[in-house]
């Protein structure tokens, strides 16, 4: 029977102290460099980059007076917060349009994506495909 | 000079004189001649005769040759001429094409693992697949299979070869916020088992708690759907669900209710009276509650409540039931912490109601975040896991007293978005001689 050894609970500590200053250390680095680049996004296509830059979730008032309205989500942005929740983001040129749908399908039921926002992103993804 | 010389001095009549057999020899030479001159006419005109065959000959296959050209002119012209008035073969639709509504997505897994104590070996080879069929804009039949050749070890001896299946469901996708599902469903008991296949987890194994506490699938019926509940991406998701839950082992030890025979897998076993059947009839109901907060893309929160409860012993008697809570935080495009807490309890005949309790916490981060413009440092994952299992059943002294608990450091390297290769140590402490520590790697790639 396993019991627990001063050596390997040594060890683990080492190993779990330098696991934990690696990470907090990433941690500490997401927060302390700048916004990600414009072209976080897999695709490096004009469309693409813009849609990315067009990542403003606060839009600036154009009048103080005027009610601030947010912008509709872009698919490329809800590609973003959706897709790598679980999986390294897959490339849209990796499938042609057709295989887009299905596998959107696939992903809208399985990740529980509101429909409107499974269209929008099939709708990108589709834009951006291999074919 | 000398010689014209003697010629002018010499009389012209002894030039002119020629002896007879000078004269007959000249004489043969000319009828030689004449022969000679008489074959090689015969010979042209032979030649001549031959060749103006050949010439006939060649305007004859010269003839031949028009006429093919001319029958090959005439049958591509009538070609053209058919290829015009009938109409062009059907071009399939790109949308309605059969292989582009029937996909095959999935996974695939290589394993190499030193246990403490032993050799090292491969230890694991998996093919995962995933058949897509989707049947129009809101029909999809989903089917994942697993086929594993594993290295019994220290269990046992050899391998052993298996084939699963690991989830076969019809959906039908109502609205944009609620999805009808059926067949042999993921469980949604947390979010590892239907996020945590293959080359999705960031660590070769499964966490502890995972495999030991929860079902992986179960055959019902599910509703499911996530809601917008703001502008910025926020949503509500959740999973509704009934299945024939736990059951009773095959090899019942003493009853049905017994607590060794909970059989995770499914409600068939053997009944009292020896017959192996469907266990009871009454099945388990099942639900999860999940919010996702996004911030901005690739920054998000997401907490969720699951839980499942049901009969699980032939007589019905006793409930199996499990309560998990999960969370999963990304902050960037490179760092993510997520885990679990899983708390299960049942009742048996021979234990009286027993809990069992076990989590796990994981957290990742990707090495292109520090921006050193480094190739090989780039394409680094840093990670790490803490899970720990308690209160497991214990076969040799019928009780529940295995603990364990498990520190996981690793790395991943990205070769590309889907072919990743993991290594990793696990120190493990525990009172469960089957656990050891362990170094693992893998390569997997995701398809």
């Amino acid at each position: 029977m396993n019991k627990f050894k001063p050596s390997n609970v040594l060890v683990q500590t080492t190993f779990a102290t330098i696991a934990a200053v690696v990470l907090l250390g990433g941690l500490a680095s997401t927060f302390c460099f700048a916004e990600p680049p414009a072209d976080a996004s897999p695709t490096k296509t004009g469309s693409t980059a813009a849609a990315t830059n067009s990542v403003a979730l606060k839009p600036q008032a154009p009048e103080a007076a005027q009610p601030v309205l947010k912008p509709q989500l872009t698919g490329a942005e809800l590609y973003s917060m959706h897709c790598n929740r679980c999986h390294p983001e897959r490339y849209p040129t990796e499938r042609t349009a057709a295989q887009w749908k299905t596998i959107m399908l696939h992903m809208q039921v399985r990740a529980n994506i509101p429909g409107n926002q499974a269209r929008l992103i099939l709708q990108y993804l589709q834009d951006n495909s291999g074919r | 000079m000398a010689g014209c010389v003697i010629g002018m001095a010499l009389p012209s009549r002894v030039t002119a004189e020629v002896s007879d057999a000078d004269f007959n020899a000249l004489k043969g030479t000319v009828e030689k001649l004449g022969e000679q001159v008489e074959d090689l006419q015969q010979s042209n005109i032979v030649q001549q005769q031959t060749h103006a065959q050949d010439t006939q000959l060649i305007g004859q296959l010269q003839q031949k040759l028009a006429e093919t050209q001319q029958i090959a002119t005439n049958a591509e012209q009538k070609s053209i001429e058919a290829s015009m008035t009938q109409p062009m073969p059907r071009q399939p639709i790109d949308e309605a094409t059969v292989n582009h509504n029937f996909m095959m997505l999935g996974d695939a897994e290589f394993q190499y693992a030193k246990l403490a104590g032993q050799h090292g070996a491969f230890l694991q080879a998996d093919f995962a697949p995933i058949f897509l069929y989707r049947g129009g804009d809101n029909i999809l039949f989903e089917a994942g299979f697993d086929t594993t050749l594993q290295n019994n070890a220290p269990n046992s001896s050899g391998y052993t070869t298996s084939f699963n299946l690991s989830f076969a469901q019809l959906d039908y996708v109502l609205n944009d916020y609620l999805t009808v599902a059926a067949g042999e469903l993921l469980l949604p008991l947390g979010t590892y088992t239907e996020r945590g296949a293959g080359w999705l987890n960031k660590i070769p194994d499964d966490p502890l708690a995972v495999d030991a506490l929860l079902p992986g699938s179960g055959v019902g019926a599910e509703l499911r759907g996530g809601i917008p509940v703001g502008d910025a991406g926020e949503s509500l998701n959740y999973e509704v669900y009934v299945v024939n839950g736990p059951g009773s082992s095959d090899t019942p030890l003493t009853t049905s209710g017994a607590a060794a025979n909970l059989d995770l897998g499914g409600n068939v076993g053997v009944r009292s009276d020896g017959v192996t059947a469907n266990l009871h009839g009454h099945p388990s109901g099942g639900a999860r509650l999940g919010f996702f907060v996004p911030f901005k893309p690739h920054y998000d929160l997401e907490l969720g409540f699951s839980g499942q409860s049901g009969e699980w012993d032939d007589a019905g008697n006793h409930l199996w039931s499990a309560g998990v809570f999960d969370a999963a935080l990304h902050l960037g495009p490179s760092f993510e912490a997520k885990g679990e807490y899983i708390l299960t309890r049942y009742g048996s005949d021979d234990l009286g109601t027993h809990s069992q309790e076990g989590w796990w916490v994981q957290a990742g981060y990707k090495l292109a975040g520090l921006d050193l413009e480094l190739p090989v440092i780039n394409n680094l994952e840093i990670v790490g896991r803490y899970d720990a299992l308690h209160d497991v059943y214990d076969p040799n002294n019928n009780n529940f007293d295995f603990k364990t608990q498990r520190y996981t450091v690793g790395y991943v390297y990205y070769f590309t978005n889907t072919l990743l290769f993991e290594g990793d140590y696990e120190f493990v402490n525990s009172n469960d001689p089957s656990q050891a520590d362990q170094l693992i790697f893998q390569l997997s790639l995701g398809f």
